[in-house]
């Protein structure tokens, strides 16, 4: 019985997928779930650009040599509305970024995490409840 | 955090749970005053200069209500007390992380840049789809013409069998052979809502109503596309002139705002192609016909019906309703200039041509 109720569940829960949510593009055509990466580095740079903003940042190795990241993430138009310019985050901040690298080897990754070094989210100071001022509103 | 795809199993489950546990009302028969399960107060709408009843403002139309009542859900309306469970477990989830290495795990956090639901204004709404006619609150099935017409594109479509490991995408022939395979709103074409009609695309699902003598102009923050509404009864262009959008011509009835878009070129609704695939207009044709209703309840809200009409696809018209509420702040939009910063275009197909040399390596090798 819990078997047919979970399967039935599933079944109709399944329907909701196709809820958009939002994704401009198959970000699976761009990068590679295979490829999971850990960047530590310094913005130098953020196109605050629709569809999809992207960072700049400035990666050192072992040997000290840099070596330049675009991340992607995401629309700049909430962000704004919010309050949030490039001045909240300047060039020059430090950030932890965790990513999917991008399939044919470039330096390019979508940035599925980004925080200070501090452990903070960026932007929000993390999804959390309250982060924003208008969460749970309605 | 959203848990995109996975998120919503679980949300689609979480409602079925909700709407198999309470009784179904019989008889709550769909009315425009009756949003939300409860009738609405009389409201007398102010007037713009000239004297049109005042739509004008940053709106919202974001809503967690699916186009199609989810099958198993047999009622019209969820009670309040299920949508605030519903609405906390939406936000709990969009809030929390998805699971590492899997598909739907390649994104950015949504609510690390403000796009989760949860977080801004968005239109409650206890129906349990946005579509309520037919009664069943499902799309009314394809006419034989339409199911014909649309297989014959989806096979014109299909490529040969990729490779183990290797995606459709991936070898030649796939949809990123060229940009023209490519969906049109990934192109920053053409997005959902910014043609009529206007439906949540998920995020972003916002409009600017700007009302000025003999016109009402409705600018979608996708595309900051503006969709020039003129109200002088004059007649539709010959089909002959077309446009993605089609063309729209208003008139109010009394404190209602009808519109009819006609003229469209077929495009944004053609199948497998169109931003709205396998959604509200997937597999209509050119001749479709849409009439909005815009109607002003409250200070915070409008209620919004449309109704749909493509003999060619259905054997019948079929209407949803998906109220606007008033965004908080009032604006502005940043100019949603997808096209200049489309840098994912150039990434999907230089990745392609490097997935494409792999997946050809690999047949040769198969075939050793």
């Amino acid at each position: 019985m819990r078997t047919k109720l979970a399967a039935m569940v599933l079944g109709v829960g399944m329907l909701w997928v196709g809820v958009p949510l939002g994704a401009h593009h198959a970000f699976s055509a761009e990068f590679d779930v295979n490829k999971p990466l850990k960047l530590k580095g310094t913005l130098v740079k953020w196109e605050m650009i629709n569809p999809h903003s992207w960072f700049h940042v400035d990666v050192k190795d072992a040997d000290g040599k840099v070596t330049t990241w675009m991340i992607e993430g995401g629309s700049p138009n909430q962000l704004i509305r919010m309050g949030v310019t490039k001045n909240s985050v300047p060039v020059g901040t430090e950030l932890l970024i965790d990513a999917y690298m991008a399939k044919d080897g470039t330096n390019k990754a979508v940035g599925r995490d980004f925080t200070f070094n501090d452990g903070r989210r960026l932007f929000l100071g993390g999804s959390a409840p309250g982060a924003t001022p208008d969460a749970d509103k309605k | 955090m959203i848990h995109r795809g996975l998120g919503w199993v679980g949300l689609g489950a979480l409602l079925t749970v909700l709407a198999l546990a309470t009784v179904p009302v019989a008889g709550q028969a769909p009315a425009p005053a009756k949003v939300n399960g409860t009738a609405a107060k009389a409201y007398t709408p102010p007037k713009t200069a000239d004297g049109q009843p005042d739509l004008s403002g940053y709106w919202t139309n974001s809503t967690y209500i699916p186009l199609q009542r989810p099958k198993g859900v047999t009622k019209e309306f969820y009670t309040p007390e299920e949508m605030d469970k519903m609405e906390a477990a939406a936000k709990a989830r969009e809030d929390e992380q998805t699971v590492p290495g899997t598909q739907s795990d390649v994104h950015y956090d949504d609510g690390q840049f403000g796009l989760a639901r949860s977080q801004s204004t968005y239109a409650r709404n206890l129906r349990t789809s946005l579509i309520v006619d037919p009664p069943d609150g499902r799309l009314p099935p394809q006419t034989e013409e339409a199911v014909r017409r649309n297989d014959a594109i989806t096979k014109a479509r299909t490529v040969g069998t990729p490779p183990p490991g290797f995606t459709a995408n991936d070898i030649r022939g796939g949809n990123l052979d060229s940009v023209h395979g490519i969906k049109i709103d990934t192109r920053c074409l053409m997005m959902a809502a910014v043609p009529p009609p206007l439906v949540s695309p998920g995020y972003l699902a916002n409009y600017q109503i700007i009302q000025s003598p003999g016109y009402v102009t409705i600018l979608v923050e996708r595309l900051h596309d503006a969709r020039l509404i003129p109200l002088d009864s004059r007649p539709f262009p010959p089909s002959s002139v077309r446009s993605w959008v089609g063309v729209s011509r208003g008139h109010w009835e009394g404190n209602t705002l009808v519109v009819e878009t006609r003229n469209s070129n077929g495009r944004v609704q053609a199948a497998a192609q169109g931003p709205m695939t396998g959604q509200t207009f997937s597999g209509a044709t050119e001749d479709m016909k849409i009439t909005e209703r815009f109607t002003r309840v409250s200070a915070d809200r409008i209620d919004y019906r449309f109704t749909v009409e493509d003999p060619k696809t259905w054997a019948r018209p079929w209407t949803a309703e998906v109220p606007f509420e008033r965004m908080d702040p009032q604006g502005p939009f940043f100019e949603h200039a997808c096209y200049e910063g489309n840098y994912s275009i150039a990434n999907m197909l230089t990745n392609a041509r490097v997935l494409e040399k792999r997946a050809a390596e690999a047949v040769k090798k198969g075939s050793n």
